[in-house]
């Protein structure tokens, strides 16, 4: 029984680590398909959401700017 | 001074627009198209164009070149399509009926013909002799636990929708959809990593051999009373290593290639990969079944082996003879035969 | 009712990408999603012709059939709708359309890529018409308002043609019958299963 406990743990604790590793492995949109030219900055965030869900009703759209979206700009801005 | 320049500079441009259409005339006369896209050779150039049909003899799908950076884009027509969504709502849903309701009913029929495999008593039962270690049965469980997350599942990525949503309604559905999804994602790791290392720990006690043949051709001890010589793993028991290996393996293959879609096939390969995924799961699915029949349901004592990890000495000498013989001459006064223990196993 | 279709002349099509920027700007669609997009074929090649290709709408739509929640719905109009709600994001209907329609907020593992996107045909979702939620999820209801996709309507060339499968069909058989030669009606095989018969 003691062996079986472990195990569940065990496998919680690996797919939550398998969860990290693989969600910052992912990447948006705007920042997968974009060109060095384009330097999407405000990718927008009508039909996807502010957290590019692709649900808008998950969150509160109220509160940050039209357009801004989470996560870093596609490619940095040249100085 | 100045009105003379102007004067000048008009002249010379009124010059040039005179000159300039004849100057140009020949390089007109040389264009054979005259008005309306008409040719005076006969042939229509515009005509000479590209088609699907022309296009689909030379490749099975048509591709072109977008502006956009996404390669997947650059396919225009792929009919694939049309046979992924035959295979998947038309055979799928049937071979996997089949094959799970078939093994449970086949299942169902030994467990009425057969009944419980009983090991008969002698003076040896209630000792005890360890099977499985600790680490044996951690690997075990963290990978029986995914497995059987996994194959809900994936089971509900072709049954979710014609059994469960009914039932429970499209938003329900869905959500639980998403979860099982996440679920499935996530708990693939564990599952590749307990295979991996079921894979080591066992591989030594799996390796086929004479002792095998025999057992397979005396039926395995299930027909008759008289058990058959075997190791610590018996022919079947090998089956069931190998076929956790083998599909173990060719799912977290295909499976990690759909995790990273097109990270190195293109659109058909994502199909050839989800038809594969698909197809041993449900063969996986229906082994598996029928190892949980006969280690749990099917036969007294065998789950001892995963639950305490201590079985009966009395089964163990029935079932693997050659291994208790083994494992007395390795430790005759050792640890692993708890020498006159006669409390139970714990029940789990 | 219409049984709505698009149909893209490849010998007028000028791969302008007009109906791309239309459609971006009509439902502020995000970048990186591509409801619509133009694909040149033979490019630089002698009878080069480009397509502008989207969301065909078909008939036995592969994507819904495919949908392990079946979050996709067809309308009177036959437009091919799907509801965010429901959608896991799994992408399946990518695998099973053939005209790579569906689009997801993310890319890389097929865990979480958020809820699919694609062409609506300008006709919203199942929230209610021409609602605010309407919008933020599916983008703008010009069926709804009577009026066509603002792709086919805006397209400089008319090469693009939306609107009842007859009605483009018989339009683009005048076509070629009076010029004399046509690249024929681009997917309407795979997705009607029938082509325009001149």
């Amino acid at each position: 029984m003691k062996a079986f406990i472990v195990a569940v743990i065990a496998a919680i604790g690996l797919g939550v680590a398998a969860m990290y590793a693989l969600t910052s492995n992912q990447k948006f949109a705007y920042q997968a398909f974009a060109t060095t030219g384009a330097r999407v900055s405000e990718p927008g965030a009508n039909l996807v959401g502010e957290k590019w869900t692709g649900n808008p009703s998950t969150n509160d759209t109220s509160e940050s700017a039209h357009g801004k979206a989470t996560g870093e700009p596609s490619h940095p801005k040249r100085s | 001074m100045r009105r003379a320049v102007t004067l000048l500079s008009t002249l010379v441009l009124a010059t040039t627009l005179l000159v300039a259409p004849g100057a140009f005339a020949p390089v007109q006369a040389q264009n054979p198209i005259t008005k309306d896209g008409q040719n005076p050779m006969g042939a229509k150039p515009t005509a000479d164009s590209v088609n699907e049909e022309f296009l689909f003899k030379n490749a099975d799908k048509i591709t072109g070149r977008v502006s956009i950076p996404d390669g997947k884009a650059a396919n225009l027509i792929q009919p694939q399509g049309r046979e992924y969504q035959s295979f998947r709502e038309g055979y799928l849903p049937w071979i996997g009926a089949i094959f799970i309701l078939g093994m449970v009913a086949a299942l169902g029929a030994f467990f009425l013909w057969r009944g419980r495999i009983l090991t008969d008593d002698t003076q040896e039962s209630g000792r005890k002799i360890l099977r499985f270690n600790a680490f044996e049965r951690f690997t075990h469980w963290m990978t029986a636990v995914c497995f059987i997350i996994l194959s809900l599942s994936g089971l509900n990525y072709i049954f979710g929708k014609r059994l469960l949503m009914p039932l429970i309604g499209p938003e329900a559905f869905g959500a639980l959809a998403q979860w099982a999804k996440y679920s499935h994602v996530y708990l693939a790791w564990p599952f590749m990593f307990g295979v991996a290392m079921m894979f080591v720990v066992w591989i030594k006690d799996n390796i086929p051999n004479r002792i095998d043949w025999a057992w397979i051709k005396a039926g395995g001890g299930f027909i008759g009373k008289k058990h058959p010589h075997a190791a610590r793993f018996n022919a079947g028991q090998k089956g069931v290593f190998w076929m956790v290996a083998g599909f173990g393996a060719a799912m977290s293959l295909t499976g990690v290639m759909m995790l990273f879609p097109f990270a190195l096939l293109d659109i058909n390969g994502m199909q050839v990969m989800q038809v594969i995924h698909s197809l041993i799961g449900i063969v996986f699915i229906a082994g598996i079944l029928a190892h949980i029949y006969i280690g749990t349901l099917g036969m007294k004592g065998a789950y001892d082996a995963m639950g305490s990890g201590e079985v009966d000495l009395a089964w163990a000498r029935a079932h693997h003879d050659l291994w208790v013989e083994q494992e007395q001459a390795k430790t005759l006064s050792g640890p692993q035969i708890g020498g006159g223990r006669r409390h139970p196993a714990p029940a789990e | 009712m219409a049984r709505m279709k698009f149909l893209c002349d490849a010998d007028r099509c000028i791969e302008c990408n007009a109906c791309v920027t239309a459609c971006k700007n009509e439902h502020e669609v995000p970048w990186g999603i591509n409801r619509r997009r133009v694909v040149t074929l033979n490019d630089g090649k002698p009878g080069e012709r480009s397509v502008s290709m989207a969301c065909m709408h078909c008939t036995d739509a592969p994507c819904a059939a495919v949908c392990p929640v079946n979050c996709f719905y067809t309308t009177a109009d036959a437009v091919v709708l799907h509801s965010k709600d429901i959608c896991i994001g799994c992408g399946y209907c990518f695998y099973a359309c053939p005209f790579g329609a569906p689009q997801y907020p993310r890319v890389g593992n097929f865990g979480s890529r958020g809820k699919m996107d694609k062409c609506t045909y300008c006709s919203g979702g199942p929230e209610p018409d021409l609602s605010v939620t309407e919008y933020e999820k599916y983008g703008s209801n010009r069926l709804a308002e009577g009026k066509l996709p603002l792709c086919a309507e805006m397209c400089s060339t008319k090469a693009l043609l939306a609107g009842d499968g007859e009605m483009i069909a018989e339009i683009y058989k005048q076509r070629v019958i009076k010029r004399g030669y046509g690249s024929g009606a681009w997917g309407w095989k795979t997705a009607y299963r029938e082509t325009v018969a001149i």
